[in-house]
């Protein structure tokens, strides 16, 4: 067996967050299954964006903002692998919200974990587009708005049973080619923004409400918008669309790039052209 | 009397919308059929619908890829026509107006030229009930005047519109309505003013480099594409979304240039070769991703179709403005290799080379034309595909993985590129970062590493360096005088060169098609000449200022410049070597 590289320590403060969200993801991927070789975890710019290091996987650290449309293009070149994109709130909320959007409306099957803790942790604390007391938006409120979604939940490290569920959740919806799953997690960062005790109170576990059905958008978005207007942050499955059939997708990477066996359609294409 | 032409520049004009296109092709391929050579070229605002628009072409003998000093035969579909282009149709060229708007106006025209004036906008509403059957009338009347047989310029039409079957009749009925006003104005059946020269029919097909370069890298292996809808680049999209599919590839239009060029380093990243297309302002936007190509040594192939600039700048207008980014661009120093075609021949052999050399260097490879390159179609004989050859550089198998004892990613090697496994293959795993790393992907600012990391990725060009293609040589190469320049200088300097020899003024030409690195065989050139002329279409002579920065003693190099959106033609071109030969 070959050797390659040995997975570093995390680099993040004692009781952050993101802890919580590694060993969810180790564990997920380990009760699945999912070979090392086959997993592909690319992460962003910030603190969070050093998990994959952690990992023993394929790892690929984007651009700033850029995670998603390369994770895009990693499960569009091969779907048979297990694509995860992982970042911080200020690298998928704030930079990058465009993708988020775009990626939300392509459905890709890859599953995309955001470490929301509200604040830039690696420069030292300026505030993100989720800063609660500043002007703030919602990312699973967009995701419900865009009718192509079929995955959405947020997990809390404080719950780390619910999140490693979820975290499951996720990946076999997009191992499945249901389309892409988005799971953000609430991860304080302790050092600059310890939103512990505040999450503490204000979270409310949609799983554990028989009341809630995660398979209807529309009262899902009532739902959220009626909590979260009361100060609370619903967490759990917040949607799924039942009805999201698994997908077959051509494979570039295992496609014929031979001139000789091509040559012929080549020429038709080239006919074309005649004058 | 009837005057033989084996070179026949010919230019349609009126509002966009009009169909200009229509009739320059269909005159083309009446042209294609007596074994002319063509190129064809557009003069077009950026809007759908009106606006002055312009066909041209050039139906030649010898291969030429540039329209000619003057017009032979002109079709005017307004007044602001004639106001416009009508100084430059030759003392004894031919012109077809379109009086439905008003009479011809006076004092745009030479005294010889010939002028046929029919309301075929007002003909066409009349009797055909619908206006763009004008075209078909003015065919017919074009086709007489260069003495094609009534049923060649019929069965031309009929081919256009064989997929229109519900339009064949009445366009026919247009092109015998204007054989009647040919027959009026004495250009009666065979015996028309002009006659092609008969070369025979040749295998050539008729192709934009945009169409050559995408079809290049299809043939290489590319089976991933990315892009974002841009002037004058948008071809390479569409050909890529038509086609890549049939052979399991996939094409995906981004949101924007950000999103496309990282969805195609992730496709890198999967092992897929993978291209993106774009003109400045998208290269603009993508060059933190280029750069990330070159940091993270990820192949990648970008198509640059350029755009006069900066900023927006006009779109539809062709300039090579873009070469100082190109080789400068990004933040930070990284390897990369900028390559130049001149004609869709180029366009699809130096596709093949770049995605190639991606593998190769693991890093990004430009491919740069300029809107004339690109979206000028040019007769050129149909690409082989018989002898392409794909190179893996340093990829690795599985097989071949199974037998190290480590992979490293970022292993140092003597010359350059690392061993390269792709995810999926077990063994192979490995970290990808931007950050400067170590061997093992880990990110890393020891001075030593940093040091050894940047000779290695730089050490990649070195490697390939001798490789990279080779220029195109023409005129006489013992002159001491030399012309140097690329993509739409190209066709324009030799046809100069050639009025210039004709003067008694021998000049050697080199069109370099690797640009960066800059090639032996350029600085060759410069140093064997007393002065070097190198023509641009800029403002700041680019191209001259990075022959200057790696050739210091560069003062015999004279800049002719060009930013007015508008190409060079040969006598223009000639008269400015002459201008600056005289004060010498």
């Amino acid at each position: 067996m070959t050797a390659t590289y040995r997975p570093a320590e995390p680099i993040w403060c004692a009781g952050c967050g993101h802890f919580g969200v590694e060993a969810a993801l180790t564990t997920a991927l380990a009760d699945l299954d999912i070979p090392k070789q086959e997993t592909l975890i690319l992460a962003g710019i910030g603190c969070s964006g050093t998990i994959q290091n952690n990992m023993g996987t394929y790892g690929y650290h984007a651009l700033h903002g850029r995670v998603l449309p390369t994770a895009t293009g990693s499960w569009e070149a091969n779907p048979a692998l297990t694509v995860i994109a992982a970042g911080g709130d200020g690298d998928g909320y704030a930079i990058g919200m465009g993708h988020l959007i775009h990626t939300f409306r392509r459905n890709p099957s890859i599953t995309y974990i955001v470490m929301n803790n509200g604040i830039y942790g690696l420069t030292k604390g300026q505030n993100s587009p989720t800063r609660q007391g500043t002007p703030t938006l919602d990312a699973v409120l967009l995701g419900l708005s865009v009718l192509e979604t079929t995955f959405i939940a947020r997990g809390f490290t404080r719950a780390p049973d619910q999140l490693r569920r979820l975290t499951t959740a996720a990946l076999t919806h997009t191992r499945q080619g249901r389309g892409f799953a988005f799971l953000e997690v609430l991860s304080p960062c302790v050092t600059y923004n310890d939103t512990y005790p505040r999450w503490e109170t204000e979270h409310i576990d949609l799983d554990t409400d028989d009341t809630y059905n995660p398979t209807d958008r529309t009262s899902a978005f009532a739902t959220v918008v009626k909590l979260e207007t009361e100060g609370r942050i619903p967490i759990g499955t917040i949607y799924h669309n039942p009805t999201a059939e698994p997908g077959t997708f051509p494979n570039p990477a295992t496609a014929n790039i031979d001139p000789a066996t091509n040559a012929d359609t080549y020429t038709d294409i080239i006919d074309q052209y005649r004058i | 009397m009837t005057r033989v032409v084996s070179d026949l520049n010919a230019m349609v004009a009126g509002q966009g919308g009009d169909g200009s296109l229509t009739v320059v092709t269909l005159v083309g391929n009446l042209l294609a059929g007596r074994g002319f050579h063509l190129y064809s070229t557009r003069d077009v605002a950026s809007r759908i619908k009106g606006g002055p628009a312009a066909a041209l072409l050039r139906g030649s003998i010898a291969p030429r890829t540039g329209i000619g000093d003057t017009l032979d035969v002109f079709v005017a579909f307004d007044t602001e026509a004639i106001e416009l282009s009508g100084h430059r149709v030759a003392g004894n060229g031919f012109v077809v107006y379109d009086s439905s708007g008003g009479p011809l106006p006076p004092g745009y025209l030479g005294d010889g030229v010939t002028v046929v004036e029919i309301p075929f906008g007002r003909l066409a509403v009349g009797d055909l009930r619908r206006e763009l059957y004008k075209n078909s009338l003015a065919f017919g009347v074009v086709s007489r005047i260069l003495t094609f047989s009534d049923t060649e310029a019929a069965s031309v039409l009929e081919a256009r519109f064989s997929l229109r079957p519900d339009l064949v009749e009445a366009n026919l009925q247009a092109l015998a309505e204007g054989f009647i006003f040919a027959d009026d104005h004495g250009f009666t059946h065979n015996a028309g003013p002009l006659r092609l020269t008969d070369t025979g029919h040749s295998e050539r097909i008729l192709i934009s480099g945009n169409h050559a370069a995408a079809l290049g890298c299809l043939v290489a292996g590319v089976r991933f594409f990315a892009g974002y809808p841009i002037t004058p680049a948008t071809e390479v999209l569409e050909f890529m979304t038509r086609h890549i599919s049939t052979y399991g590839g996939v094409a995906i239009q981004a949101e924007d240039e950000l999103a496309a060029v990282n969805m195609a380093l992730g496709a890198s990243l999967a092992g897929v070769r993978s291209l993106v297309a774009t003109s400045g302002p998208g290269i603009s936007l993508m060059q933190e991703g280029i750069g990330h190509a070159g940091a993270t040594e990820l192949p990648l192939v970008i198509i640059d179709a350029q755009r006069a600039g900066p900023s927006t700048g006009m779109p539809t207008k062709s300039e090579q403005s873009d070469i100082g980014m190109l080789v400068h661009g990004g933040n930070g120093d990284f390897p990369r290799i900028v390559l130049a075609p001149g004609n869709p021949t180029d366009a699809f052999e130096l596709a093949v080379t770049a995605t190639n050399l991606a593998q190769q260097i693991q890093g990004p490879v430009y491919l740069m034309l300029d809107q004339a390159v690109s979206q000028d179609s040019t007769t050129v004989p149909p690409f082989n595909v018989s002898n392409i050859e794909i190179n893996h550089g340093h990829r690795l198998t599985q097989e071949q993985l199974d037998t190290l004892n480590e992979y490293r990613r970022y292993a140092i090697t003597n010359d350059g590129p690392s061993p390269l496994a792709v995810p999926g293959m077990a063994g192979g795993m490995g970290l990808v970062t931007g950050n400067e790393h170590d061997e093992w992907g880990k990110v890393s600012t020891d001075p030593t590493n940093r040091v050894a990391m940047m000779d290695k990725r730089a050490r990649k060009i070195e490697t390939v360096a001798e490789s990279l293609p080779k220029g195109h040589r023409f005129g006489d190469p013992s002159a001491p005088i030399g012309i140097l320049g690329i993509g739409m200088e190209s066709g324009v300097m030799q046809e100069a060169v050639e009025q210039l020899a004709a003067t008694g003024l021998p000049i050697a030409g080199l069109q370099p098609r690797t640009i960066w690195p800059v090639p032996h065989e350029t600085l060759a050139f410069l140093t064997s000449k007393e002065r070097v002329y190198v023509i641009e279409h800029n403002h700041e002579g680019q191209l001259a200022q990075i022959l200057a920065s790696v050739r210091q003693d560069c003062a015999t190099v004279t800049s002719i410049l060009k930013y007015d959106g508008v190409p060079f033609t040969p006598r223009e071109l000639a008269a400015r070597i002459a201008e600056k030969e005289t004060a010498t």
